[in-house]
């Protein structure tokens, strides 16, 4: 126990924290500048100075460390009089430009200045001149008021460990910049904006369009792009939201985001949002009444029910809806329809990936904490760059190597790649022989524990690749033995499994490697999640072989609860997947489709056929924010609300639910209505006799049929501690019930000659949403499409040529982007961009034992277009 | 040898690679006579170190230069002993002679000038560095005998 006495104040530590922190402890305020919580202690701005009894000078509070009978003082004429100078110093150079200057009225500095002087200063020289740095569309620079507290570098080096900016130049002459002097260039994360105590480093999003004091609302909400689930405060001023920041203690994102959460709220002021319902006349598009819309919706359902059966209705639902959202078109479809065609884009890989893990290993062995990632001592990565798909849990993977943890990645390591000791790239397809020469590997170096008794069964029957087999993958056996190696090494481990694994033939046999590397070296499992709500998905039922609660509906006794739950009845059988509604509606078996807040035409691959399929329905309805690539063909549009308009809730990929509110209100607000509240009322118009005045109603009624959320309410979730395992009961008694396609075998290794399209999946763009962003647009502003140095010389092509890529299904013309850290024999493009669905050209299967999107015959041709 | 190889062997002389970022440094600095955004680029892609941090870096040291220099670089001490033994005197003769400020590059290319505080040489004042070779005990005399060994 150390004793300290702060200010004639008694303070007791458990361990040795510096001065300034066991002042804080004890309610002792201590100003400081360069002093950031969350930042290795830097010591440079001498605010913080204070008095210690025995030491001859004054001391940095911030760097000193406690020690046994330390008596302080934190506020003495002395220290007033030195903090006075040190500012007196600062202002030296300081413009005093505060009028003009964004940052007036939560300035640190003038804060400081206000509360110790001096009132004038007594340097005459001339102020360090510096313009004002327009070069970056987002951040601009002002290294005239930079007082090098050095918290941004800091933060870029520590916590986001991009290391993009430094100090350039020394002494009274150094200022920071990004390398290329000009733009940024790096992950936009914005987190250096949070940081800076002064208006030196600033967002141009609201430049000059507000004053700190203009705030007039904030709402805590959490960001709709991606499964981690960051919370964020949304500023708003007149119904408009001047920025979203992080804000430290709230959420588990502790003070960061990434460059899509910072910046990417704008698409929901662009201006394109849907204003009014549309419905098809004539062939075309034509802005009707709600009510118009709405009745014709619930009649043509009806309709098309009552001659076809429910099973001719099928719905998609939403990965960034929120789970009242998604229950209610749950609701719809199953009990008031009757139909179990229901499901999403989670098909791609997220949903069977969560559905085949839990089968191993029973439901939530998910369901980690992300940042307890940070705490583990090694990672490996398989399947997508963390960094960029769910870039917070992707700062917790380079959080474990700056502690001295060890990151493996299998394949291009991307936003790691600083951070991993060697790569490990094998040839496209050859993952799995990879995984099993792993995987024996580790069983060599220790039989497994007998706890999962039907996994370890089919481990003795998996057939592990020779050094000879090892060949095609371009993998060598040294290189497997390291991982190996590496993997055993780790005593508290964490598996990341990304897309990329489960979208590929076999995805059992990759998912089950992947399983089993985590199951031998005890590790815990993440499964990445591109949508903010892809897990709620799965636990609303919008899955054709789920109800609320992940309970299989072909099971009776699941089906009565639910039936019982809400007195109305369910088919018994599973309904048609994503895939199986495209060819039901390409042989017309399924009549009528009901899209929410998602764009297959887009998002799917081999569009073509997509939007064939979806052109021959009966009856299209779409509802969405904007006017989408799907909801063109539809025969109604309805206008939903987007993600600030919303109230509700999300699970995300931790399970965590967490509340998402409503930001914008009254007159600014679009004209779209939430998703529930738009199926509420067709459901109403089709028989169901319950309503819903507010959304909490919603959730009531899923904490009712959903045994999984049982007593789980909003309250509970507030401050984001509705964590696994919920109050409810998780699903027993399916785990190990499970099959391995190929245990036996090894894959040929497909040697195609066209180079493999794969889909790139961006930091500053994930679909729909972030295209509409002009943030995001002015960091990367279209697709591009990026390949190694070699492969573009092979095809006569160099950086920012236009090349075309086609094969049968389409073709798309992209510039090149020439990148070393390419593997060869693939091109990579993004399918998030307006007019370049890279998707469309792919062309896919569904794998028969998960149930994912598989890829398949996506070589394309590459050839130069010549101007 | 290619100089990303020489880089990386370097670097292995070192317990990590940001040991080896100054004499990096100095191996690319030796091809131009400066570093240019592209020979720190090379340092870091040779170094796998973030192209900031070697910016930063190398903008801290006076002896990493940023932008062209002459084929010689004069470096003369006017610090305190220098300065009493008359190398102020020394810089006037050399901008009389070249034409050449201090900070500036003859416009031949064939030198530049920079003004050094101390180069340790106080026993032997004036002194300069003209690149890498040491000249002390200067005078009025012999300072251009010197230089024009400097093509
Ligand atoms: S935006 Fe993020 S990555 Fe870019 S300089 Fe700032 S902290 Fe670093
Ligand atoms: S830019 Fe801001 S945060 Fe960075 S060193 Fe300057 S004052 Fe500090
Ligand atoms: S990591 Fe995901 S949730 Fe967090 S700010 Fe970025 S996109 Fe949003
Ligand atoms: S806060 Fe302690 S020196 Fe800056």
């Amino acid at each position: 126990m150390i004793k300290v006495t702060i200010d004639g104040r008694d303070v007791e530590l458990e361990h040795p924290v510096t001065v300034l922190e066991a002042a804080r402890k004890a309610g002792i305020e201590i100003p400081t500048l360069c002093y950031f919580e969350g930042l290795s202690p830097f010591g440079g701005c001498r605010l913080c100075l204070v008095e210690v009894e025995k030491l001859p000078k004054l001391q940095t509070s911030c760097t000193l460390m406690t020690a046994d009978g330390m008596v302080v003082r934190t506020e003495t004429e002395q220290i007033r009089a030195a903090r006075r100078s040190m500012l007196e110093f600062l202002l030296i150079n300081h413009p005093l430009d505060c009028p003009y200057c964004d940052k007036a009225g939560e300035c640190e500095l003038q804060d400081l200045v206000a509360r110790y002087g001096p009132e004038a200063g007594r340097f005459a020289e001339g102020k360090r001149r510096h313009p004002e740095s327009f070069d970056d569309p987002i951040i601009v620079r002002n290294m005239e008021r930079c007082v090098l507290c050095t918290r941004c570098i800091r933060m870029c080096s520590e916590l986001q460990a991009s290391y993009s900016i430094s100090v350039t130049g020394r002494g009274s002459h150094s200022f920071v910049e990004p390398f290329s002097g000009g733009r940024y260039d790096c992950e936009y994360c914005g987190n250096c904006l949070t940081v800076c105590p002064v208006g030196a480093i600033m967002s141009r999003l609201h430049r000059h369009s507000y004053r700190p004091w203009f705030v007039e609302k904030e709402t805590e909400t959490v960001c709709g792009f991606c499964g981690v689930g960051c919370s964020m405060v949304l500023q708003m001023r007149e119904n408009s939201i001047i920025r979203a920041i992080p804000r430290r203690g709230v959420g588990f994102n502790e003070g960061l985001l990434c460059a899509r959460g910072r910046f990417g709220y704008e698409y929901v002021e662009g201006g394109e949002e849907l204003t009014t319902p549309l419905m098809r006349v004539d062939g075309e598009l034509r802005q009707v009444s709600w009510e118009e819309a709405l009745s014709f919706t619930a009649r043509r359902l009806g309709e098309i029910r009552d001659e076809f059966g429910g099973g001719a209705v099928g719905a998609v639902a939403s990965g960034r809806c929120t789970n009242e959202d998604n229950y209610m078109l749950q609701k719809l479809m199953r009990f008031v329809i009757g139909s179990n065609n229901i499901d999403s884009a989670a098909r791609n890989y997220y949903a069977p990936a969560q559905i085949y893990l839990e089968r191993i290993f029973g439901q939530g062995i998910t369901a980690n904490l992300i940042p307890g990632i940070a705490n583990s001592d090694g990672v490996f990565v398989a399947g997508g760059d963390p960094t960029a798909i769910n870039p917070i849990l992707g700062l917790k993977i380079r959080a474990v190597w700056r502690s001295g943890g060890r990151v493996v990645v299998l394949g291009v390591p991307g936003g790691l790649k600083r951070f991993v000791p060697y790569e490990l790239i094998p040839v496209p397809y050859s993952e799995e022989i990879v995984l099993s020469a792993i995987v024996g590997r580790l069983l060599e170096r220790k039989p497994p524990g007998g706890a999962n008794a039907a996994l370890e069964a089919k481990l003795r029957d998996l057939r592990i690749p020779s050094d000879d087999e090892l060949g095609s993958t371009g993998v060598s056996p040294e290189d497997v033995a390291r991982v190996s190696e590496d993997l055993s090494s780790m005593s508290t481990p964490v598996v990341v499994i990304g897309p990329d694994m489960v979208q590929r033939r076999r995805a059992s046999k990759s998912l089950f490697l992947l399983g089993a590397i985590a199951y031998l070296t005890n590790a815990r499992i993440f499964l990445l999640a591109d949508r903010p709500n892809y897990q709620g998905l799965l636990d609303m039922g919008c899955l054709p072989e789920l109800l609320p609660g992940g309970r299989p509906v072909e099971l009776e006794m699941f089906r009565h609860k639910a039936e019982e739950a809400l007195g109305m009845k369910v088919p018994e059988q599973r309904g048609l997947n994503l895939f199986e509604m495209i060819d039901g509606a390409e042989s017309g078996r399924l009549k009528a489709l009901y899209v929410m807040g998602e764009n297959p035409v887009f998002n799917l691959p081999d569009g073509v056929r997509v939007e064939k399929a979806l052109g021959s329905l009966d009856l299209l309805v779409v509802q969405d924010v904007h006017l989408t690539e799907t909801a063109r063909l539809a025969d109604v549009v309805l206008p939903a609300t987007a993600w600030p308009e919303k109230e509700g809730t999300y699970t995300n990929l931790e399970r965590r639910l967490q509340r998402v509110r409503k930001a914008r209100r009254g007159k600014m607000a679009s004209y779209g209505r939430e998703d529930w509240r738009i199926l509420a009322d067709i459901a109403g118009r089709l028989g169901m006799t319950k309503t819903y005045q507010r959304v909490e109603d919603v959730w009531e009624e899923v904490m009712h049929v959903s045994a999984l959320h049982t007593g789980l309410g909003y309250e509970e979730m507030d401050g984001g501690r509705a964590l696994w395992p919920y109050y409810g009961e998780p699903l027993r008694g399916m785990e190990g019930d499970f099959t391995v396609e190929g245990l036996d075998g090894l894959p040929e290794v497909p040697a195609p000659e066209r180079p493999y399209l794969m889909i790139e999946r961006p930091l500053y763009h994930s679909g729909t949403f972030s295209r509409r962003s002009k943030a995001l647009l002015a960091i990367q502003p279209g697709p591009y499409l990026k390949m190694n140095p070699e492969l573009a010389r092979r095809h006569g092509l160099t950086g920012g040529d236009k090349a075309r890529i086609s094969n049968g299904r389409g073709v798309l013309e992209l510039e090149v982007r020439l990148d070393d850290d390419m593997p060869d024999n693939q091109v990579h493009v993004a399918n998030t961009f307006e007019g370049f669905a890279a998707m469309r050209l792919a062309g896919f299967g569904t794998d028969p034992v998960t149930g994912a999107l598989y890829m398949d015959d996506n070589t394309v041709r590459v050839e130069k277009v010549l101007r | 040898m290619d100089i990303m190889d020489e880089i990386r062997d370097l670097s292995r002389k070192y317990p990590d690679r940001r040991g080896a970022l100054l004499p990096a440094l100095y191996v690319v600095q030796k091809e131009a006579g400066w570093l240019s955004q592209e020979a720190l680029d090379t340092v870091s892609r040779a170094l796998n170190l973030p192209q900031a941090t070697v910016k930063g870096v190398a903008t801290f040291y006076a002896m990493y230069k940023h932008r062209p220099m002459g084929r010689h670089l004069i470096q003369l001490c006017t610090n305190v002993a220098c300065m009493i033994m008359g190398a102020e005197r020394l810089v006037d003769l050399i901008s009389g002679r070249y034409g050449l400020e201090p900070g500036g590059t003859t416009d031949d290319g064939r030198f530049s000038l920079v003004i050094m505080e101390c180069i340790g040489a106080c026993d032997r004042a004036p002194a300069m560095l003209v690149d890498t070779d040491f000249h002390a005990d200067l005078t009025a005399d012999n300072i251009f005998e010197i230089l024009e060994k400097y093509e």
